[in-house]
């Protein structure tokens, strides 16, 4: 049997969809809501962010959520029938997530 | 029981046909057939063969949810004709058509041959490194053993779940839910020792990870099979197999074995 | 004569029935999950740019059209959030002997921990 890689990109895939689904919903209340109805103080938002927990948290949110995002974009373009272009679709779709895990990188402990 | 005086509630079925000596393609055959509302789509097609057209080709045996070859689309949604009742689409019209996502051998016939094939594939027979000798008896099983896969030997092969499946509509490579599901009736087996030549094909691209868990397999399967959760299960123990496999590449044997 | 009419394959079948209609939302709910880290991020690196940098960006976070997109994420997100728990016992079914721990304990206990993680964040920001 040719061993599938799937299982990598799997569990990136659910690891992402459970810090998706435990911190997205109660993160876009408070910065998409809270935040703009300036609520929360400058000072506040900067002792946040440059803890060192909330920066090692907010880089593996932002890295499994962009995998995750990776993962259900290429089987999903799979399954409305662009099966003959799976390959060059995980491709591009895997390094975008591997870019964002960069770019996240370099804000999270930047 | 049937008064004659009353005028008689009838139903309007749409029946596909398709009759390869005649037919270019599949048409659609509109016929009015009594309502009653203890009948089920499976009584009003035999109604339909008997007293209207006995051209009309289709499968079915036990009509007690048992056989599984009655099998049909019924507005759209794959279900046994056998337990789909008329009451539920009354006043219709109440659209029959062949299994989707097979190829159509007479009116509502599927070509079954590919779905035979995968459910070989995946081995569904108990395997044995070394068979016991008969006098050493029978390979015992502790009643939370068999629980363990009671559930997924419930299947009746009956393809519905094929036909809700869009992963195999749109790719008919993958292996699909019921074989899927079947290998795990035999991987959980405490009697069996083939989890690794089953899951060559179960771990493969086209077994378990072509399924992208829409999950419409498990809500129309009428045994409660739940393929679809047999098919995440597998895809857990098939990552952590893979783990393992990185931590020690020259070995590690799956859990049961 | 055999002459079976081949399978048909529908490139709209996700548009044909409610079931794959969900499921295709729940699947683009990554898309909008995946954007609004973005927004995210954007927002960390104006704060850590300084107070100025963070009250220009806060003009940006006020406008409709970011409001607009904060609510459509947040429904997609919801469905994202719980599609994911009542799918737990498929994939993470727990046995005691020959009895299957309800399917309904399971997902209550993935909601329980949802409220606790959301109370535990809002904290970290509110109080």
């Amino acid at each position: 049997m040719r061993r599938s890689n799937e299982p990598l990109f799997w569990s990136l895939f659910s690891a992402g969809g459970v810090v998706a689904a435990l911190l997205v919903p109660v993160l876009i209340v408070l910065t998409g809501f809270v935040v703009p109805a300036e609520e929360i103080e400058f000072d506040r938002l900067n002792d946040i962010f440059t803890n060192v927990l909330v920066r090692i948290v907010l880089f593996g949110l932002a890295s499994l959520t962009f995998f995750h995002w990776a993962h259900r974009f290429r089987h999903t373009l799979v399954d409305i029938g662009l099966k003959p272009l799976a390959l060059p679709i995980a491709v591009v779709s895997y390094l975008t997530a591997l870019a964002g895990t960069v770019w996240a990188a370099t804000v999270a402990f930047g | 029981m049937t008064d004659a005086t009353v005028t008689e509630q009838t139903v309007t079925l749409e029946v596909a046909r398709y009759r390869p000596e005649q037919d270019e393609r599949p048409t659609f055959q509109r016929v009015e057939v009594p309502y009653r509302p203890e009948w089920v789509v499976l009584d009003a097609l035999n109604y339909l063969k008997d007293e209207v057209d006995g051209t009309l080709s289709y499968r079915w045996s036990c009509r007690m949810g048992i056989c599984g070859s009655c099998g049909m689309m019924v507005n759209g949604v794959p279900k046994l004709t056998c337990a789909a009742f008329l009451r539920d689409y009354y006043p219709g019209p109440i659209r029959v058509e062949p299994l989707a996502n097979f190829p159509v051998e007479r009116d509502l016939v599927i070509v079954l041959d590919d779905f035979m094939g995968k459910l070989q594939a995946v081995k569904p027979w108990i395997i044995r490194d070394v068979e016991r000798p008969l006098e050493e008896g029978e390979y015992r099983q502790t009643p939370a053993q068999r629980a363990n896969f009671e559930q997924y030997s419930m299947c009746i092969n009956c393809m519905l779940c094929y036909a809700a499946c869009p992963v195999y509509e749109t790719n008919e490579e993958f292996i699909g839910p019921a074989a899927l599901a079947l290998a795990a009736r035999y991987n959980l087996d405490s009697r069996d020792q083939g989890n690794r030549l089953r899951n060559e094909v179960v771990w493969a691209d086209d077994g378990i990870w072509d399924c992208t868990f829409v999950g419409e397999c498990s809500t129309v399967c009428p045994k409660h099979v739940d393929p679809a959760g047999a098919i995440q299960q597998a895809k857990v123990e098939s990552t952590i197999g893979w783990f393992q496999s990185l931590v020690m590449p020259f070995g590690g044997k799956s859990a049961k074995e | 004569m055999a002459r079976p009419y081949p399978r048909t394959v529908s490139k709209t079948w996700w548009l044909k029935r409610w079931p794959y209609r969900i499921f295709m939302l729940r699947e683009l709910s990554a898309v909008f999950v995946a954007a609004y880290v973005v927004l995210l991020l954007v927002l960390v690196t104006k704060v850590h740019d300084g107070a100025s940098a963070f009250e220009g960006y806060l003009d940006t976070l006020q406008s409709p059209v970011f409001i607009g997109f904060h609510v459509v994420a947040l429904l997609f997100v919801m469905l994202h959030a719980v599609t994911w728990f009542q799918a737990m016992p498929k994939g993470l079914p727990i046995r005691r002997g020959e009895e299957r721990v309800p399917p309904a304990a399971i997902i209550g206990a993935s909601y329980a921990g949802w409220l606790v993680v959301s109370v535990v964040v809002a904290a970290i920001f509110l109080l």
